[in-house]
């Protein structure tokens, strides 16, 4: 099977997000691989060594710098990276659209059997380019899985939905962001990130042909406005719950 | 002209109190700039009783309740919005933000060439500088960011406000019921398909909850049942931090924070939570924050209204009956 991932980095959770003279500075930020993609990407390895003879590509559109993060991949069980450092897109849509050429391009006529992203990158958290994807790529598509059971002949899937779980069923070439809770990814051994080194890691370029559908007007710090006020017990709690701010 | 349209989502048979909020909000929206007209499309069948007098407002809701929709089908479900766009002639497609709508919404904004805006808080600035602009938290809640569409067609993911619950517009109007024809395409199988849905018995969805009892390492895998008595008493959910869930103290349907669930209850009680930025991250819009916690310099009561220092194990069993007592009384 020919399975594709696709990688973001975002900074590290531990990273301070810092403003100088209000604009955004993330020069103190240290990237790391998005955590949705982690599962991603081990589901993909997962099948991988199930299938045998199949092949994980990876896709990454990111600095130049995120080519540790694609090491990291590699040793997790990638066979090869692909990082696309020419252009930076503005947004989600343009995100999708190099990827899908990126995808093309690199698989020719016939699509890979399975895409995988995560179900968000951290940062921004706006869910939208793996789905944009499998729309510009023509690939059936789910979001946001938390099971999967792939056969020969087709796919099972579950999701999350408010107070409930869909199953769903769907056909190659498919694409799906991965939910936490699908798999619990592999460390990384001594082994493997050796390796990893002997992996290829290939700069391409990639075209960026569709103008952007949102823009960014403003990043701001936010400011939280709350004053905390310790109460004494329960009792004056649940007076002021009840009374001050009338939830009851 | 702006024409919006909400989408209303069904599951059941029962409309979604945050679709019938999302209604509510374009209504408002639309009282603030004239000219602009609301209409709905609810979709598979539905009880459209529970809407009488509910959603007010101007507009027609457009039901299609074939069998076909009652379960989501992306591809249906596609379909049948873009028709509906081009029927209306709707500038501004409207979803509360769910599960179904982060899956359909980016579908629908790469058919229709429309711009999309997950996750946002759309409010009165929304018609400011040349409109459509709304507002998300970022960076796991360090940043606040606006976003513009550019595109003459917009869709939008809106989050559920803390302060005010689906309160009913009471301008007197009434939309108006259409039932739509129904499709030739629905009789097509098309994938992906929805072959089951599964609705956990008696259990609330901490991201619908009003009130939301949520409880982090510092409970220990026995304390979760104070919490469950407590939730049961006020009507709300319970939620957890990551390590109950890596524990497998609780389901991950519940755990809130980045890599877990955006809530916005009217309150939010944290027991035994640290409150590190990746659990801050989801309580932004949180209306009231409660916090119980041991360690009084808790990075929680930096975000708290109200903090009650001490040890849960022993403050829950009262705060229970003290939240019993006053519940007897009313
Ligand atoms: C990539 C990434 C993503 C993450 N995503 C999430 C996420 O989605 N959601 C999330 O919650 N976390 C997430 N985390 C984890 C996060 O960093 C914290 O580790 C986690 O939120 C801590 O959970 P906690 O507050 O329950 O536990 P702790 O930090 O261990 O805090 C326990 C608290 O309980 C208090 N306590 C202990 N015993 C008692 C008692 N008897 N009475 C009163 N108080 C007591 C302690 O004082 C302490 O404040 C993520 C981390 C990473 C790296």
């Amino acid at each position: 099977m020919h399975i594709a991932v696709c990688l973001c980095q975002v900074p590290d959770t531990a990273s301070v997000i810092d403003f100088f003279e209000g604009a955004l500075d993330l020069s103190r930020v240290n990237g790391v691989m998005n955590p949705f993609d982690e599962y991603a990407l081990e589901e993909a390895v997962r099948i991988k060594e199930r299938f045998e003879g199949s092949q994980v590509t990876l896709f990454c559109i990111a600095p130049s710098s995120a080519k540790e993060m694609l090491r990291k991949a590699l040793a997790m069980g990638g066979d090869r990276a692909l990082l696309f450092s020419t252009t930076e897109p503005a947004d989600t849509f343009q995100t999708a659209g190099m990827l899908s050429r990126a995808i093309t391009d690199y698989y020719g006529e016939v699509l890979p059997d399975l895409v995988f992203c995560g179900k968000h990158s951290t940062d921004f958290q706006s869910a939208q380019v793996p789905l944009m994807l499998a729309e510009l790529l023509g690939m059936e598509s789910v979001s946001a899985i938390i099971k999967l059971e792939a056969s020969r002949a087709g796919i099972h899937v579950e999701r999350e939905i408010e107070g409930g779980i869909e199953s769903l069923e769907l056909h190659y070439p498919a694409l799906f962001s991965v939910e936490k809770g699908l798999n619990v990814p592999r460390k990384t051994t001594i082994k493997a990130v050796m390796e990893a080194r002997k992996k290829p890691i290939d700069l391409l370029p990639v075209t960026l042909s569709e103008s952007s559908c949102v823009t960014i007007t403003s990043i701001k710090p936010f400011v939280r406005e709350k004053k905390c006020r310790v109460v004494q017990d329960p009792k004056e709690l649940v007076l002021l719950l009840t009374h001050a701010e009338a939830l009851f | 002209m702006n024409t919006f349209l909400v989408f209303l989502e069904q599951r059941e048979g029962v409309v979604k109190k945050s679709s019938i909020d999302t209604w509510n909000r374009a209504q408002e929206l639309a009282a603030l700039h004239p000219g602009a007209a609301v209409s709905a499309l609810l979709v598979g069948p539905a009880s459209t009783r529970q809407l009488d007098g509910c959603p007010g407002g101007n507009g027609v809701i457009y039901h299609a309740n074939e069998e076909a929709f009652r379960l989501y089908n992306p591809e249906h479900y596609t379909r049948l919005v873009v028709e509906t766009m081009k029927r209306v002639a709707a500038t501004t497609l409207f979803f509360a933000d769910t599960a179904l709508s982060r899956d359909l919404a980016p579908r629908l904004s790469v058919r229709l060439k429309a711009s999309l805006l997950t996750g946002c808080a759309v409010d009165d600035a929304w018609g400011e500088n040349g409109g459509g602009c709304c507002q998300r938290p970022v960076y796991s809640g360090a940043a606040i960011a606006s976003f513009a569409p550019c595109r003459p067609l917009k869709i939008y993911t809106c989050t559920p406000r803390a302060s005010r619950i689906s309160s009913p517009i009471t301008s007197g109007a009434r939309a108006s019921v259409v039932v739509l024809e129904p499709s030739s395409s629905t009789s097509e199988e098309l994938f992906p398909l929805v072959r089951r849905m599964a609705m956990h018995e008696g259990v609330r969805d901490v991201a619908e909850a009003r009130i939301i009892v949520a409880g982090g390492r510092g409970m220990g895998r026995a304390g979760f049942g104070l919490l469950e008595a407590l939730a049961r008493l006020l009507g709300g959910a319970v939620g957890a931090s990551r390590p109950v869930v890596d524990e497998g103290w609780r389901p991950h349907a519940e755990q809130i924070g980045q890599t877990g669930k955006t809530v916005a209850p009217a309150l939010y009680l944290a027991c035994a939570i640290s409150g590190a930025p990746q659990h801050l991250a989801a309580i932004g819009s949180a209306g009231i924050v409660v916090a119980i916690n041991c360690d009084p310099h808790a990075p929680i009561f930096d975000v708290a209204d109200y903090a009650l220092v001490g040890d849960v194990h022993l403050l829950l069993p009262k705060l229970i009956e003290e939240f019993r007592e006053f519940l007897k009384k009313r």
